[in-house]
């Protein structure tokens, strides 16, 4: 049956096209929040909320873009939600554009063509799982949806209701503002 | 194309969302520009170094468990 006729059946009351849908989308929607919200327990409430919430709104659910689309923008709503009242020290949104205006330093190291340096430091990926969460919430939803989760720049324009050049900026500016952190933690090694 | 237009279209780039016109002057310019060529590198090994850092888990039984509870209950309201 396909994710469309589940719909249907699940809208007509069938509980059993309902966890049939729930059951080829939870794994997403959990690691989603497993990366947003950086801990199984936010990621259970997460997935908990987001299908307690389809379910109650599946009767406005049109079709109009896929099951998992519209799942995901429950999931992100919820999750930027949560992230609003985190602890993590984030910067502002004016300190990112400024450091991510083109005129920032640029140093001319690769860092170290090694693979397996990246792979099995633990240091490197604490620094930039750090900078990751200190990215202000509606950047770093953008940037995991779309360079850890995979998902299309017009998937993801769709998920949070932002123009394709709003959603290309977002991503842009959290790649140079990673880009940056990790650069500094390589710079302070070689010292 | 300066550097600061060229790091502009940097992840336009890397997404292979540029015009073909844009593209070549790109690639131009990081022919012979050290510094945007590093550039460029750099965030594709952040790009790689981010994709690495989690590994996908299942929903563990206990929570998908609640789940099912918490859908059935509603269900049969």
């Amino acid at each position: 049956m396909n994710e469309l006729e589940l719909v249907e059946r699940a809208k007509n009351g069938d509980t059993k096209a309902f966890e049939e849908l729930v059951n080829q989308t939870k794994d997403k929607i959990y690691n989603l929040g497993l990366r947003i919200l950086g801990n199984k327990e936010d990621a259970a409430d997460l997935l908990q909320e987001t299908y307690i919430k389809a379910y109650e709104s599946l009767p406005k659910f049109e079709g109009r873009s896929s099951f998992s689309t519209w799942l995901y923008r429950i999931a992100t709503n919820f999750a930027l939600m949560k992230l609003r009242k985190e602890k993590y020290k984030k910067i502002s949104i004016d300190e990112l554009k400024e450091k991510t205006d083109g005129t920032y330093k640029m140093d001319i190291s690769d860092w170290t063509s090694n693979p397996y340096f990246y792979y099995k430091n633990e240091e490197l990926k604490e620094v930039l799982n750090e900078a990751i969460n200190s990215l202000p919430p509606k950047y770093k939803t953008v940037f995991i949806l779309h360079d850890i989760e995979g998902l299309s720049i017009q998937e993801i324009s769709e998920i949070l209701s932002l123009s394709i050049p709003t959603t290309k900026t977002r991503i842009h500016r959290s790649r140079l503002y990673l880009r940056e952190k990790l650069s500094e933690y390589f710079k302070k090694k070689e010292n | 194309m300066n550097c600061k237009k060229v790091i502009k279209l940097i992840s336009d780039y890397i997404d292979k969302e540029i015009e073909e016109t844009q593209r070549e002057i790109v690639e131009e310019h990081l022919k012979i520009c050290r510094r945007c060529l590093s550039i460029l590198n750099t965030i594709e090994k952040t790009i790689f170094l981010s994709k690495t850092l989690y590994k996908r888990k299942k929903v563990p039984k206990r929570i998908e468990k609640t789940l099912y509870y918490q859908i059935r209950i509603r269900y049969k309201k």
